[in-house]
């Protein structure tokens, strides 16, 4: 059975559980600096042609301690978590912190990052989340215009057109490759877990990207084509966590239960490498059609839109997974997920896809009763809905 | 060091504000009929939009404000539990899933109903009283669960409804420069947000298939710019002390400066209120009774527990005289409105909305009203659903103790759910204040 090498893994695992140490390492190695940034929507090809590390800021698995008394405890796990980083000196490694998407909670701990460290240097591009108007694309481009001029600021260098457009062609090629691993994953050829998949996602949104692609290249290289993943038989698919991470713990309880993860729309997941940046025309103009882009591939309730709905991708892409279910994973607290939750469920109910529907939270998940909420939704689908394999 | 221990009602409401509360019963029951009338309706969230409304000969019906009526009336369950049968969930925006829940209730209402008009029955329970929409339009600042909002209201009805959205970006301070109204920063977006008000008018002229009315917009906003002045006189007359008003008549006053339709009878209101006032100040009469500590309110409006806070509060000898959601909003910077050309001056109201504003604005504000009132302490009630009005607290209460020396504390509540209020937590932090508060004012006078 196919399965990921070890080594290659150790190597991204590394750089996607301490991020910070990682930018501490390239900062020496490379006497370059590094901008932290936040996401969804943030495009790290500018930071990249600027010469400099772009870090997409993970939440940090420690509890939360000092930022407790900055940001009250009905704000997500991810941006307490940022909150409490901040309050503790540990984004200090970032030259620069950018940010450019408008959610409440996460300009919340943005601004905790203002208040505990006054000297650094913060910009808000607030990319127009409306997403259907004439006015938002040329919104939109001035906004990267500013990204681009804070950069040049904070690094005190000249982003390029022609810098720009070789970065778009790395990070394409980069999700290209890792496009590779999901369609992999879904076509049954190589078992990845839920949490290695996290592994390849996370980790390109903190390493290098050159050494990123080079990871993934030996990965690849060492999977025999002639042999498949050896799937479980109930197929599942995940859905939801914006931002950041799912505990890997999670995963592994939900894949102890046995089922095979087949497909996601996570955000450490296939949103995040979903769409490429086109690679002809300007390369600034072509940041804003990725923006909007990226939304009409993976709709995402964040954004708001009639031309798309999530609920209706997600339902075509359980059934282009073969997926037996849907678990949605919900980041306790994150809005824009409980507003678009019931969009999903009549979605999912009318199309008889089994869900359920696990709150996640920065501390304190309690994975046993997990256990035995997942062991019954796969019972649930063996007897219901796979009858041949139980 | 004394505390006072809570005991008879020592609150001295003003009479006039019930005027305010019989037009706004008088606004919505019109509303309710509007299909029957024949009207086209707007739903709308956020900043208020409504004297385009009004001049495009629409009926509109705010959201928040609906929500926060029901809540105020303590009839915010059936729409509550109608959006939590929906599938939404607890912890989201009070507001938002009660509005959710009328439209999931109006929407079931109006299925029953070729015409859209609400059934006898169903409207036994207001909160699925509100007419079928014909659009909606979102125009919201500061908050990304606002800005959301909406399209959801679009999805509960079948994605079948046109929706405009007005994109308000946030007065975030990236510049130098950048403060309150001023700065690059602000000339920018103030005229990026006039811009998107043009295509709004263009839709709406779409919608109701008649030519927008400029004069009647002119009209109105000549009224709600008279208004608007008058409601800052009266306040201003409160910076003396003792308070002749307080915060919590300015909270009543909300519905009407936020949605009523700009008239006459929204100016007598508001004359009202400020003539009242003066004539407490003539006659000596305090808003509390015995006012010892003055103290300013940040976070929104708890609705469920209105009259319990006015009460609770004076009980304690303490008169809330301002608050960041009554002070800081609702048409507040009348002078930037030029009723010939009101645009750009709506436009920049929708963007001072409390709610829009990065840290070292809310700092810069504060401040101002801390100086302004003579405050002692501040309440800031943290606002379990609404994210976007708690944001800075914790860092506003440092600077206000670094800057002034004023003592703070903090109360758990909800805009629209009043299960997220702890009654023992309150007193035991108000007291601790109060206490504080004292303990200075002995050192002091040593």
């Amino acid at each position: 059975m196919n399965r990921l090498s070890p080594e290659p893994m150790a190597t991204l695992r590394a750089a996607a559980d301490d991020p910070v140490a990682y930018s501490q390492t390239w900062k020496a190695t490379h006497e370059g600096s590094v901008i932290g940034s936040f996401p969804m929507n943030f495009p790290s090809e500018l930071v990249h042609a600027a010469g400099a590390l772009p870090v997409l800021i993970q939440e940090s698995r420690a509890p939360i301690t000092e930022g407790r008394n900055l940001l009250a405890e009905f704000y997500c796990g991810y941006t307490r978590s940022v909150a409490d980083q901040a309050a503790l000196g540990q984004l200090d490694v970032f030259d620069a912190i950018v940010a450019a998407d408008h959610c409440v909670q996460l300009l919340g701990a943005v601004d905790v990052i203002r208040w505990a460290r006054p000297e650094k240097p913060v910009h808000f591009a607030q990319l127009t989340s409306a997403m259907d108007d004439a006015w938002t694309r040329p919104r939109v481009a001035g906004r990267i215009g500013e990204i681009v001029a804070e950069i040049e600021t904070a690094l005190g260098v000249s982003i390029t057109a022609d810098a720009l457009s070789t970065s778009i062609r790395t990070f394409n090629a980069n999700r290209r490759l890792l496009r590779e691993f999901f369609e992999l994953r879904r076509s049954g050829r190589l078992r990845i877990t839920a949490s290695d998949m996290q592994v390849l996602v996370k980790s390109s949104m903190v390493m290098d990207v050159a050494e990123h692609t080079a990871v993934l290249e030996r990965l690849l290289d060492e999977i025999d084509p002639a042999e498949d993943g050896g799937l479980d038989a109930v197929k599942l698919y995940l859905s939801g966590h914006f931002c950041h991470a799912p505990r890997p713990e999670l995963l592994d309880v939900i894949e102890a239960t046995g089922v095979t993860v087949v497909d996601d729309d996570l955000y450490t997941g296939y949103r995040y490498i979903s769409t490429d940046v086109p690679e002809d025309g300007d390369p600034f103009e072509a940041l804003s059609s990725w923006y909007l882009e990226r939304n009409l591939n993976a709709p995402c309730p964040t954004r708001v839109t009639t031309q798309v709905d999530w609920d209706r991708y997600l339902v075509d892409q359980i059934a282009r997974s073969n997926a037996n279910g849907v678990i949605v994973l919900m980041a306790k607290f994150c809005e824009p997920h409980m507003l678009y939750y019931p969009e999903l469920r009549k979605a999912l109910e009318s199309n008889k896809i089994p869900s359920l529907l696990i709150e996640t939270e920065h501390e304190g998940n309690p994975v046993e009763t997990l256990r035995t909420r997942v062991e019954t939704f796969v019972e649930r689908i063996r007897r219901q809905h796979v009858p041949a394999l139980s | 060091m004394t505390v006072a221990q809570p005991r008879k009602d020592k609150t001295r409401r003003l009479s006039s504000t019930k005027v305010g509360g019989k037009l706004v019963a008088d606004y919505w029951e019109n509303i309710f009929t509007a299909k029957e009338r024949g009207k086209h309706v707007v739903w709308y969230n956020g900043a208020a939009l409504n004297p385009l409304f009004q001049a495009a000969g629409l009926e509109w019906c705010h959201g928040e404000a609906f929500a926060a009526r029901l809540a105020a009336q303590h009839l915010e369950v059936p729409a509550q539990a109608a959006g939590a049968e929906y599938g939404y969930i607890g912890e989201l925006c009070s507001y938002a899933r009660t509005h959710l829940g009328c439209a999931v209730l109006t929407h079931q209402n109006s299925n029953r109903s070729e015409t859209g008009v609400v059934g006898l029955t169903d409207q036994q329970e207001l909160a699925g009283k509100l007419p079928a929409p014909d659009f909606f339009v979102n125009g919201y600042a500061g908050c990304s669960t606002g800005q959301q909002w909406d399209a959801m209201t679009y999805r509960v009805f079948d994605r079948a409804l046109p929706l405009f959205n007005v994109s308000i970006p946030m007065l975030w301070g990236n510049k130098p420069d950048a403060g309150y109204m001023r700065g690059e920063e602000w000339v920018e977006v103030s005229k990026y947000v006039e811009g998107q008000l043009r295509e709004l008018i263009d839709f709406l002229e779409y919608q109701t298939g008649r030519p927008f009315d400029w004069d009647a917009l002119s009209e109105s906003m000549s009224y709600i710019k008279r208004a608007s002045e008058l409601r800052l006189e009266g306040m201003e007359l409160c910076r003396q002390a003792p308070t002749p008003a307080t915060y919590w008549d300015w909270v009543a006053s909300i519905a009407p400066i936020n949605f009523l339709p700009g008239n006459q009878d929204l100016v007598d209101y508001f004359a009202g209120v400020k003539a009242e006032i003066e004539q407490r100040i003539t006659d000596g009469v305090s808003a509390v009774e015995n006012e010892r500590y003055r103290v300013y309110f940040d976070g929104i409006m708890n609705w469920n527990k209105l009259g319990f806070l006015t009460r609770k509060f004076a009980e304690y000898d303490v008169a809330v005289v301002a608050g960041r959601y009554t002070h800081e909003s609702f048409w507040q910077e009348p002078q930037l409105i030029d009723v010939d050309n009101p645009l750009l001056g709506m436009a920049q109201h929708y963007l001072l909305c409390p709610l829009n504003h990065g840290l070292k604005n809310l700092q810069e504000l504060l401040l101002r009203r801390l100086d302004e009132y003579a405050i002692d302490g501040i309440a800031f009630h943290s606002t379990r659903t609404c994210r976007a009005m708690t944001n800075p607290q914790s860092m506003l209460a440092r600077t206000a103790e670094t800057e002034r020396g004023v003592k703070s504390f903090f109360f758990e509540g909800d805009v629209a759910d009043a299960s997220f209020y702890n009654d023992e937590l309150f007193d035991s932090r108000l007291e601790a204040m109060l206490e504080a508060i004292d303990v200075q004012r002995m050192r002091s006078a040593v």
